[in-house]
């Protein structure tokens, strides 16, 4: 009797196992899909930082006019927050949300870094760097639910070694 | 906007070469903050290695960061902290560079979930 529940446990677990493995395959396919959209972004970020580059100057559009620890204190304007309604193994996914001002500050342009009369470029720079940072957050996402599974997976092949030896 | 008041929005941090944190600063993800502590590393030719891992293992402790954005080059040089970073948050994600692409045999997680399917290939 307790033999035909362990072939019965054994058969239920095997079929979940199945439909996480093909669960993870898919979220590694959509990942790397998310990734390279992400990197396309990217690029044509980068593209326009070098014509903004070519326009100003080599120096103008460079690391030198980033923020650094003795600049004044600043907030990002771009931040994640947990989206409640989507849930997966009891983990809330992250929503991208892009402010001009967080938690009662004012959030400055990073614009004016490079200047005041900046070339269109850099703005179109920023636009296609929010748009990886969008690909980005979903990547991550996924990876989550990536992750997720693949210690469910874990959890159960224990489960399974330990019907086997009985 | 009920999500907003709710919870208090988490950063993105980003460990990059010149053009990724240019780029992603453009896009609003940096922060100064009380401490002067940023949330950024440019990573050039000159950067050390030991800079590169505690500026990962100090954004790793910060609990106002939940994503580290790291291009997948810088990630290789410091495969070995990064792979012995196993908590989901802050999740780290690997992005490609202008000048190395996305290579998604080298991602610390795809790895991972490959050597699951096939524990040989981890060795």
């Amino acid at each position: 009797m307790s033999q035909i529940q362990s072939s019965e446990d054994l058969d239920r677990v095997c079929d979940v196992l199945d439909k996480l493995t093909l669960d993870s395959l898919l979220l590694i396919e959509e990942k790397v899909r998310l990734t390279l959209n992400a990197e396309n972004a990217m690029c044509g970020g980068e593209a326009h930082l070098a014509k903004a580059r070519y326009i100003m100057g080599q120096n103008s559009v460079s690391a030198l006019q980033l923020p650094t620890e003795n600049s004044a204190e600043f907030t990002a304007s771009a931040k994640v927050y947990p989206n409640e309604d989507e849930k997966l193994f009891g983990e809330a996914s992250y929503e991208l949300h892009l402010t001009g001002t967080a938690e009662g500050q004012t959030v400055q342009d990073p614009v004016r870094w490079f200047g005041v009369l900046v070339p269109q470029n850099l703005h179109s720079a920023r636009g296609m760097f929010r748009q990886a940072l969008q690909w980005a957050v979903q990547t991550v996402n996924i990876q989550k639910q990536l992750r997720a599974t693949m210690e469910k997976i874990v959890e159960l092949n224990e489960v399974k070694t330990r019907i086997l030896a009985k | 906007m009920a999500l907003h008041s709710a919870a208090k929005g988490k950063l993105i941090s980003v460990i990059g070469d010149e053009d990724t944190c240019v780029g992603f600063l453009l896009g609003g993800v940096g922060e100064i903050n009380k401490n002067r502590h940023s949330n950024f590393l440019v990573v050039d030719k000159n950067t050390a290695v030991s800079e590169i891992e505690d500026c990962f293992k100090r954004f790793i402790k910060r609990d106002d960061i939940d994503i580290i954005l790291i291009n997948q080059n810088i990630a290789e040089i410091i495969r070995h902290v990064i792979d012995s970073h196993n908590s989901p948050i802050p999740a780290v994600l690997e992005i490609p560079s202008k000048d190395h692409p996305y290579d998604a045999s080298k991602d610390s997680i795809l790895r991972r979930a490959k050597g699951m399917f096939n524990p040989d290939e981890l060795l």
